[in-house]
């Protein structure tokens, strides 16, 4: 064995201070979970709930939507969370697959029930740029804190895990949206809020290598070494 | 060799704060990666598989904190391994492809006195048998932050010496390398 190599072993070895393993990454993620769901439930109150939400929980439509955002949110996190321990079961990957499917199957069934009610009508588009900033306000703190969570794991795929931390997120966010914001049209949800989940999970995604590297790991966990 | 469970203990007591464990743990699992940087990059060289070595130690320690001991411990440093393996090959690539190799430099300016020998120094051969000559600490300085790229804090924690230490040995290596090439 190299001199140099020796050396590593001998400086790592003088730093062997004691670390408590990581949780899984289901608790990790309930963990989240309970951070976050004051701070949204926070932000619905602040922007006034919805006076018809009463109804709204009657709807099967809208439980079937709200239901596949928020386990459409928690499973990518539970995915982010995975992604950042050496070895983990790539089936973890997949997680936010069906509940993401179940979410636009009931969005895109609404699309193609109201084109036959309405006709074309019914698939008229209007703008809608609140979805958009209203996500992020609402995601914002969800996004830190599961960015801080990452940070504790490796960086086995930061734009995978970062990109999934911003579906998490906005995921959330959009559950969080459809309490204080009155847009039920299936087209104007899919187009304008399933479109920035979207947009801000690959926004976030190109911030992976930036949040997550073995650079910053390395280096912070070094910062401790005591110096001779 | 010892085996996965052997491994395995060391590492939820290296976990535990046991610097002995740990120690006994490192050097055993550092001529194993040794073999597998080995056996997935053949074309690599002794000193670029010694480097990648110590990225894994690096980032095994780093990370430590994501073992579960309820698991294998092998699979998880294979993980770590291939990631760093893979990390370097990346970087390695992006470092060619913003390097242009040119046959002779271009004249610069008409005057004589700015297009000497000197500056169009491109011998690595001659840069590396310089780099071999340096002092045991200097030559360390500069592989560790200018080969290798560590971040002053980083080489400092290798080395075992202090930043301001590290920059000094970085600047006199500089001066002698800079010295011993004039005169090559």
């Amino acid at each position: 064995m190299s001199m140099e190599t020796n050396a590593v072993i001998r400086r790592l070895a003088g730093d062997a201070r004691p670390v408590r393993p990581l949780a899984s990454p289901w608790t990790r993620t309930a963990l989240w979970l309970a951070l976050a769901a004051p701070y949204v439930a926070l932000v619905i109150v602040l922007m006034s709930p919805r006076p018809d939400l009463g109804l709204k929980f009657s709807e099967p439509r809208f439980l079937i939507e709200e239901g596949a955002a928020l386990a459409t949110g928690i499973a990518a996190a539970l995915a982010a969370f995975a992604t950042v321990i050496p070895g983990f079961d790539r089936k973890f990957l997949l997680t936010p697959v069906f509940p993401a499917a179940i979410w636009l199957g009931s969005l895109g069934e609404g699309c193609v029930r109201q084109w036959l009610v309405q006709g074309s009508a019914g698939l008229s588009l209007q703008s809608d740029w609140m979805c958009l900033p209203a996500i992020v306000i609402v995601g914002l703190v969800p996004a830190i804190g599961m960015v801080a969570m990452l940070r504790r794991g490796a960086p086995m795929m930061p734009c995978v895990s970062i990109g999934l931390a911003g579906l998490a997120a906005a995921g959330l966010g959009d559950f969080g949206l459809r309490f204080f914001h009155p847009q039920d049209a299936s087209l104007m949800v899919l187009v304008w809020q399933v479109g920035s989940v979207v947009l801000l999970s690959a926004a976030a995604s190109c911030t992976g290598r930036y949040l997550l590297s073995w650079r910053t790991v390395i280096g912070r966990t070094l910062r401790g070494v005591p110096v001779r | 060799m010892l085996d996965d469970s052997r491994l395995r203990a060391l590492m939820r007591m290296a976990q535990a704060g046991d610097a002995r464990a740990y120690t006994e743990l490192l050097t055993a699992v550092a001529p194993r990666l040794r073999q597998i940087i080995l056996n997935q990059r053949r074309s690599l060289q002794a000193a670029d598989i010694e480097d990648l070595v110590q990225d894994v130690l690096l980032s095994l320690h780093a990370v430590r904190s994501t073992y579960d001991p309820e698991r294998p411990f092998m699979p998880w440093l294979l993980a770590i391994t291939r990631n760093r393996i893979a990390d370097r090959a990346r970087r390695h690539a992006r470092r060619g492809a913003h390097e242009v190799q040119v046959e002779q430099w271009p004249v610069t300016f008409s005057e004589n006195s700015t297009n000497t020998d000197s500056d169009s120094y491109g011998d690595s051969e001659a840069l590396r048998h310089a780099v071999e000559r340096l002092p045991a600490g200097q030559r360390t300085a500069i592989e560790l932050v200018k080969l290798r790229e560590l971040s002053l804090k980083e080489a400092a924690a290798v080395t075992g010496t202090s930043i301001g230490a590290l920059k000094v040995s970085v600047h006199r290596a500089m001066v002698t390398l800079r010295k011993s090439i004039r005169k090559s």
